[in-house]
């Protein structure tokens, strides 16, 4: 006993090195496969037991643009996006006006089915979405694919803006109507400025998990619209590593960007979706 | 119609804004759900007639079984682990210590690049031919070859934990910092000690924030599909054994992928509800 109490003190004393060991290596777990790929992506003739490529070269970039054709790829990936983005946001702001703000029976229970897509693995209802999208024709459009996408990413804008709407004050609005304000005015001088980062909040999630969708893009996709996912499992498929490094590279560019974005401007709860709805 | 109108306006107002959401639900989800339900029960191949013989086949079969028992173990092994490795970084992490940001920036990484991209930096890292094993052979006695981690089952756990440990790790810290720190120090000014005050107190708090976050991470795991079709080597999860049923053999063999999908989810959610009921019942603080 004494000597656990002894060995207690000790990490206790020890804790500010202990803290900083187990962030450092934290750190490298996650860094270090990025700083492979960067590295893998810009190496030539790199065999055996080397820390380091030998010799540098933007060889496998070229072929990435050129062969992998990701200029086209990354064009194929946005607009889907924005289209995803567009509709689930629309969705969002419907049913989160409605779940936020308007009384109505049976508001739980709608709230978790609505939300029970996350509940579900996606390839069970992908299966469904490919064999309803051969038949609609919508298979490799950018509508379908984007609808597809909008299927996992309308309930993360419903549970981001019914919380946004949630938290409107209704004594500010009454505040600006005895100030004076009409309705147009109190829409875009009150309202707009409080909901808008909770908008682009949702707007952001949702871009990030059309950007990452891999099973449903799967799917449905076709050769004109390949998608960043897609086009790296299939690189990883044809076996050159060093290309597929250099995609990666390229295609990791914005996903930082977004990181960026989320790190100053929303809460990252709200990126795992909250537990609301399990 | 005016009448009628004054009086349900509040009613149909709701409703119409819950129309797209309501038809996107039904159109991206539940139709399809149904679509692959009833495909489930369709002999290979055709349009009508009915038949369990898509579920006895894969249920009776020995490698089946091991799927359904390989995406448990590797599910629940990684979520343990999320656990294990969130609850101290959490407690870390709350206490603002220099360089916080970057580290609090490290955890919300995996979340936001692509899994696959994910995947192959670690298929690179910890390959014969990475830095993890050329470490362990210039620098570590007594390892003469390279150790396997790619395409084994604890390496494929360990895949799970760097992708999916976020939800964790991110639900836990926010519930231990909206943790009243005062109550802390009440328990510290009646003479307990810090592991007391950890274990009786802190712990006990912040339990359904770890237990939901594990949820997310435990549901990311059993669903996850591209991670282990690139780095799975020959361990496939029932969501790879989904998709290989319908890219392997030509003609692919939907009805044979619905059933697997549809034992899928239903694991899940049997899985899901179990859990919840645990959690309500002994997790929650009193």
């Amino acid at each position: 006993m004494r000597l656990v109490r002894a060995y207690g003190r000790a990490m206790w004393d020890a804790r500010l090195i202990l803290a900083y060991t187990l962030l450092v290596s934290l750190s490298l777990f996650i860094l270090a496969p990025f700083l492979m790929i960067a590295l893998r992506s810009v190496g030539k003739g790199w065999f055996g037991r080397l820390w380091l490529p030998p010799q540098l070269t933007l060889d496998w970039y070229r072929w990435a643009v050129e062969v992998g054709n990701i200029p086209e790829v990354m064009k194929n990936t946005l607009i889907i996006g924005v289209i995803a983005v567009a509709v689930s946001t629309v969705i969002g702001i419907f049913a989160g006006w409605a779940f936020g703000r308007r009384q109505m029976p049976g508001k739980e229970v709608l709230m978790a089915i609505i939300l029970l897509p996350r509940m579900i693995p996606p390839i069970t209802y992908a299966l469904g979405v490919a064999q309803i999208f051969y038949t609609l024709e919508l298979v490799d459009t950018y509508l379908g694919v984007a609808l597809a996408h909008v299927s996992v990413c309308a309930p993360y804008a419903i549970l981001v803006l019914s919380a946004t709407f949630e938290g409107l004050d209704e004594r500010v609005l009454e505040a600006a109507g005895v100030c004076g304000a009409n309705t147009v005015k109190r829409f875009f001088y009150v309202v707009l400025p409080l909901i808008m980062p909770g908008i682009l909040a949702s707007m952001i999630f949702s871009f990030t998990h059309s950007y990452n969708e891999f099973t449903l893009t799967l799917l449905t996709y076709g050769p004109h619209t390949v998608t960043l996912p897609v086009r790296t499992y299939l690189a990883v498929g044809d076996g050159y590593w060093e290309i597929t490094s250099a995609m990666a590279m390229l295609m990791v560019v914005p996903s930082l960007l977004i990181l960026a974005v989320i790190q100053r401007r929303a809460k990252p709860e709200k990126l795992v979706g909250g537990f609301k709805g399990v | 119609m005016i009448g009628f109108w004054r009086t349900h306006s509040s009613t149909l107002i709701t409703l119409f804004l819950l129309l797209p959401a309501l038809a996107g639900f039904f159109g991206l989800f539940f139709y399809p759900m149904l679509l692959t339900v009833i495909l489930s029960f369709r002999p290979e191949g055709q349009a009508v007639g009915w038949t369990l013989e898509n579920y006895t086949r894969f249920l009776a079969d020995p490698d089946g079984r091991w799927v359904i028992l390989l995406t448990f173990i590797l599910s629940l092994g990684s979520t343990a682990l999320s656990v294990l490795l969130s609850v101290p970084l959490a407690l870390i992490l709350r206490e603002k210590v220099r360089g916080h940001r970057f580290y609090r920036l490290m955890v919300l990484v995996p979340l936001v690049v692509p899994g696959l991209i994910g995947a192959l930096g670690l298929l690179l890292f910890w390959g014969t031919r990475g830095w993890f094993n050329l470490f362990l052979l210039q620098f570590v006695p007594f390892v003469q070859r390279p150790v396997a981690v790619n395409y084994t089952m604890h390496g494929l756990i360990m895949f799970y934990v760097w992708l999916y440990f976020p939800y964790t790790c991110i639900t836990t810290l926010s519930s231990l910092e909206s943790l009243d720190r005062s109550i802390e120090e009440a328990g510290e000014v009646s003479g307990a000690t810090r592991w007391q005050v950890l274990r009786h107190i802190v712990l006990p708090l912040i339990t359904p924030g770890i237990l939901a976050g594990s949820v997310l991470t435990f549901m990311a795991a059993f669903g996850a599909f591209s991670v282990p079709l690139i780095a799975g080597g020959n361990y496939r999860p029932l969501a790879v054994e989904v998709y290989k049923q319908i890219s392997v053999p030509i003609p692919a063999r939907w009805s044979a992928a619905g059933a697997i999908a549809i034992v899928m989810g239903a694991l899940q959610v049997i899985f899901l509800s179990l859990y919840m009921r645990f959690v309500r019942r002994g997790g929650s603080p009193q």
